[in-house]
């Protein structure tokens, strides 16, 4: 039924009414001629009320000159009609187009670049190449060439391995992938020394190419020549340069400091909260005061009230400030329990420190108790390949 | 005559399983509780106001009483009322 008459909306109908003392006659004779009438009303004796379509309407000229009856229209409806009287509302008509014409410019702009997954390169660098090739905010998102922009990125920064470009909306996500890169490879060609990364005990040399300069048990400072790429004759003058090649294992510590106070002050919330709305268009916002806030002691929390609850960048924010009343509490733990504790993320973190192939020999934990502070050390001993490649000169 | 005609087609539709509306070209009136009443293939309107329609048909003039009756559609094959219908009566 709602299709039947969204269809008679479009193509426009009149109401008219009709009045005669044959109307049976009409009636019948409309429907023999194939005329859609619909909704008719006898509203008195000698008056019919009814709805036909525009060119029905035309046709019932003849029947009603048969009959000898009356039409008189009483209404126009449709949207036919309706656009036959903008003709006479021409800002509103050309209001209404340029209306759409807004919404359809404003929404194939980009308005924002957002960059996801860059560690090495910064965003301003890359939003700076891409302004050279004209992609800022500001242009029109069909012009954007994904492919080129991709092909750009992965040329100028080596870095990168991957570049998805998407727009979505009015937004230009870039998606990088950067890959790791390798270790700086010095050609075999180039005479090297190899010199100690950092400090330690030397532990053994293994030299497969040029001359070791450092024997079991000496001690290494950072720099220091390991194994010499600098071959001298002991007869004659002459130096020969090689490429040094080897490994050479040392002693090296690696420490990490926790400290932690016994006693400790702890923020406890008592649960009565005070909020303050702010709306925010772009950096500038207006807070609603109402109210100094009535604690002494209070933490800030800061919420974002999503419109509607979609998911969706607005130029404009509303923000409720929450301040949240805490009670300060000093707490006396246990010196056994920080003492373990400490040690675990003491040896966490060095876990993260120490390079991936070594050899750990000894770990030693001391724990001091001063001035309310327990301070834990924790040294390893590891054994290590510091040799690094450099150049001579 | 024509009531050996008449019979011959009612046992040929009985027979075959055919609507006999069609074979027999008789009207068909179908009636959506007391508020909507469908007549096909009619013979055209002889009286309609709010309160009784007439409509003549191969069976005689169907006579229909009720309130509010308004014709929702008409055309040369059907006829659709609206409105409160409190009797159907078949004037032959």
């Amino acid at each position: 039924m709602g299709t039947i008459k969204a269809w008679n909306f479009l193509k426009g109908y009149v109401i008219i009414k009709i009045e005669g003392l044959t109307l049976e006659r009409f009636l019948n004779l409309a429907a023999t001629n194939d005329i859609y009438l619909w909704d008719i009303n006898r509203v008195d004796y000698t008056i019919l009320e009814m709805k036909a379509t525009i060119e029905g309407f035309r046709a019932l000229k003849e029947i009603v000159n048969k009959v000898g009856c009356r039409v008189e229209i009483v209404e126009k409806r449709g949207l036919p009609f309706i656009l036959y009287k903008l003709r006479y509302r021409k800002t509103l008509g050309i209001g209404f187009i340029l209306f759409f014409a807004i919404i359809a410019l404003l929404s194939s702009i980009i308005w924002d670049i957002e960059i996801i997954g860059n560690e090495k390169v910064k965003d301003e660098e890359i939003l700076h190449l891409l302004k050279e090739e004209k992609i800022k905010e500001g242009i029109i998102k069909y012009r954007i060439d994904k492919d080129y922009v991709e092909n750009l990125l992965l040329n100028e920064f080596d870095v990168f391995s991957f570049i998805s470009v998407e727009i979505k909306g009015t937004k230009l996500i870039i998606e990088i992938k950067e890959r790791d890169l390798p270790p700086e490879m010095i050609d075999e060609d180039i005479p090297t020394n190899i010199v100690a990364a950092k400090k330690g005990i030397i532990e053994k040399v293994i030299a497969r190419n040029g001359k070791p300069k450092v024997r079991k048990g000496d001690v290494v400072e950072k720099g220091d020549v390991l194994i010499s790429g600098i071959i001298s004759d002991e007869f004659s003058e002459n130096q020969i340069l090689v490429h040094a090649e080897g490994e050479v294992f040392a002693r090296t510590l690696y420490s990490y400091k926790v400290e932690e106070p016994i006693i400790k002050t702890i923020k406890e919330e008592t649960g009565r909260v005070f909020e303050r709305k702010e709306f925010k268009i772009g950096e500038r916002g207006i807070q609603f005061i109402k109210g100094d806030i009535p604690f002494e002691d209070y933490v800030e929390e800061t919420e974002e009230i999503k419109i509607l609850n979609l998911d969706i960048n607005l130029p404009f924010k509303i923000l409720v400030h929450k301040y949240k009343e805490v009670e300060t509490m000093e707490i006396k733990q246990d010196i056994e329990l920080i003492k373990s504790s400490n040690h675990i993320k003491a040896v966490e973190e060095l876990n993260k420190q120490l390079p991936l192939e070594v050899e750990i020999i000894s770990k030693d934990v001391k724990h001091y108790v001063r001035d309310n502070v327990v301070t834990t050390y924790v040294i390893i001993e590891v054994i290590e390949d510091i040799g690094v490649k450099r150049p001579i000169n | 005559m024509d009531n050996r005609m008449e019979n011959l087609k009612y046992s040929i539709s009985e027979a075959l399983e055919l609507p006999k509306d069609i074979v027999m070209d008789l009207p068909k009136i179908i009636m959506v509780g007391n508020i909507q009443l469908n007549i096909s293939n009619h013979k055209g309107i002889i009286e309609y106001s709010q309160d009784t329609l007439r409509v003549n048909s191969n069976i005689g003039i169907i006579k229909i009483t009720g309130s509010n009756l308004k014709l929702k559609t008409i055309l040369s094959e059907e006829i659709v009322v609206d409105g409160t219908i409190d009797g159907i009566e078949i004037i032959s």
